[in-house]
């Protein structure tokens, strides 16, 4: 067990929900690496299904030594790399010319005291610290889109039939941007990954009645439990990291 | 799995993709039913552990051998390679990937993959080649790491073992028809030529192999189809070397020869006429690679042998270009 084992827990769950009948979503809860990470395939459910798998298998991959900015060179490394053989390098057919195999993606990788997630696409980064919820990541998506740069309500945004539409994912164009947020961390921290299964029916006050319970299986079965009374139509995956 | 095939084509408006007619019977009787998910476990023996890479055909798989591993094989893993769910659906989608394999066990090269078995998962109905695993960085990702293009040196320790791989094959008679770099791989004891998933037996040198038709199911990579390919043409030895040529470049210069665009675009935009020896590559080579990356397949040569002459050829030292510039 490493020094990251010791300091940080976390649980995770993936579920496809009730109206799906497969499950795009992918999860990594890697304690041991200091290395968690959710992916929310897009494009249908077979190409989704592999590309969010590709991403977090080859994340699983990834050297877990070295301060945090050698391993999250390696994991932008990596990224790139498999948005370069999803959007350029997949063999198409005259049936299927412009394939789309693509994931959204949220990463967590920890080093000593210092955190830094990196995504692109819808799916999230929440951190509960002393008692107050902040959204760590911001959405790649139209919706995010319109209330920043067109001023748009939130009502207004919530009847744009497009509104979830992705404007950044690993494999949807040939060149990646990532976001990334480097932060300190410390003791009694949590964090939650998910993907928008997961946060988009949930109330307004379940993240924080779920976070604040006292264990990372506690905070993912109430999570759970709250989305899967819901409509649960998207596949919906979560992973609660505490320090 | 010799069991005669009827080569008449198929009333129903099923996609059927793997034969042509006349070529030999399925090699497994088409499925009663969908083939379903890729189990855990596959063919009772192969533990699927990590998802490799996807082809938008196929999925790479790493899998633990389990009788491997019971007779205490220390290294008991394979790479495990099926069709994508999608694919696997077709009615004929075994007969695919048994092409791949006939086509592929054919060949002994120290640079191309080497594969084990074909087999059927008797649970999922999903068939499946298991072949050696490969650990090291494909072309694609050696472009990554050198936006600007290789040295010489390291290019010319790729070109050598990739065409001799692909003139070997050739020379079998086994035409390979996707080549590009996430099809090549610096494996820790040397280059690896796979995916010979669209590959096809010349008729003359391999007669009664299972052939692609390719009037029924056309599939390449858009940037290192010839234009031929993407006209409907036939898979030649010439668009192998048309698509070898374009990896050559990239990984010469960084950057594909027509920006990433299709052959069939760069066409029209008469790109080749731009066309400029990459500042890495070494004069002598740049007849032959330029040749080779003609739009007309006339235009090329029909053998890897002059690009191969030409990369086997090193360059002069710059005492000898002086001498040779001194004597006229």
């Amino acid at each position: 067990m490493t020094v990251i084992a010791k300091a940080w827990h976390s649980a995770s769950r993936t579920d496809a929900g009730k109206v799906r009948s497969g499950n795009e979503d992918a999860i990594l809860d890697r304690p041991e690496l200091g290395l968690w990470a959710v992916a929310d395939g897009m494009g249908g459910h077979r190409n989704g299904a592999l590309a969010s798998r590709l991403i977090v298998d080859r994340l699983a991959e990834q050297a877990c030594e070295g301060p945090l900015a050698t391993r999250l060179a390696a994991i932008r490394q990596c990224l790139h790399d498999v948005n370069r053989q999803l959007s350029q390098a997949l063999t198409v057919t005259t049936d299927c010319p412009d394939p789309v195999m693509g994931s959204t993606v949220i990463a967590l990788v920890v080093a000593d005291d210092r955190a830094a997630c990196v995504w692109a696409g819808d799916s999230r980064c929440y951190l509960w610290r002393g008692g107050r919820l902040y959204q760590l990541s911001r959405d790649h998506s139209l919706r995010q889109q319109l209330l920043d740069e067109h001023a748009m309500s939130a009502e207004q945004v919530a009847a744009h039939p497009a509104a979830h539409a992705l404007t950044r994912a690993v494999g949807a164009s040939e060149r990646l941007q990532l976001d990334i947020l480097e932060f300190e961390t410390y003791p009694g921290d949590t964090l939650l990954l998910c993907s928008d299964g997961l946060y988009q029916d949930l109330p307004a006050d379940a993240l924080p009645a779920a976070l604040g319970l006292p264990s990372a299986s506690l905070v993912l079965r109430r999570l759970f439990d709250e989305a899967l009374t819901g409509p649960a139509r998207d596949n919906l995956s979560a992973v609660v990291v505490r320090r | 799995m010799s069991e005669a095939l009827d080569v008449s084509m198929p009333a129903s408006d099923q996609t059927y993709f793997a034969y042509a007619q006349g070529a030999a019977r399925p090699v497994s009787p088409e499925p009663a039913q969908a083939p379903g998910s890729l189990p855990e476990l596959v063919g009772g023996r192969y533990r699927i552990e990590r998802l490799l890479g996807v082809g938008g055909i196929g999925a790479v798989y790493r899998a633990r051998d389990l009788l491997r591993e019971q007779f205490g094989d220390p290294e008991p893993y394979v790479a495990l390679k099926t069709l994508s769910e999608e694919f696997a659906e077709y009615p004929d989608a075994h007969a695919l990937l048994y092409s791949e394999f006939a086509l592929t066990a054919r060949l002994r090269h120290r640079h191309v993959v080497r594969l084990f078995g074909f087999d059927v998962d008797v649970t999922s109905r999903r068939a499946f080649i298991t072949l050696e695993l490969l650990k090291g960085p494909t072309l694609d990702q050696m472009l990554l790491e050198h936006p600007a293009g290789l040295p010489w040196p390291l290019l010319r320790s790729i070109a050598l073992p990739l065409l001799e791989a692909l003139d070997y094959a050739h020379r079998l008679g086994v035409l390979h028809g996707d080549l590009k770099p996430s099809n090549v791989m610096l494996a820790d004891d040397g280059l690896r030529l796979f995916d010979f998933g669209l590959g096809q037996p010349l008729d003359s040198l391999l007669p009664g192999l299972p052939r692609l038709a390719r009037h029924r199911f056309t599939a390449w990579t858009p940037r290192y189809a010839a234009p031929e390919l993407l006209d409907g043409g036939e898979l030649t030895a010439a668009a192998d070397i048309y698509a070898v040529a374009c990896v050559l470049y990239e990984l010469s210069a960084g950057q594909h020869p027509f920006r990433r665009l299709s052959a069939k675009q760069a066409k029209a935009m008469s790109l080749d006429t731009d066309l400029a020896r990459p500042p890495h590559l070494p004069a002598h080579c740049w007849p032959a690679l330029r040749q080779a990356l003609a739009f007309d397949p006339a235009d090329r040569t029909g053998c890897v042998g002059p690009l191969l002459e030409a990369f086997r050829r090193n360059q002069p030292s710059r005492w000898r270009r002086w001498l040779g510039l001194a004597q006229g």
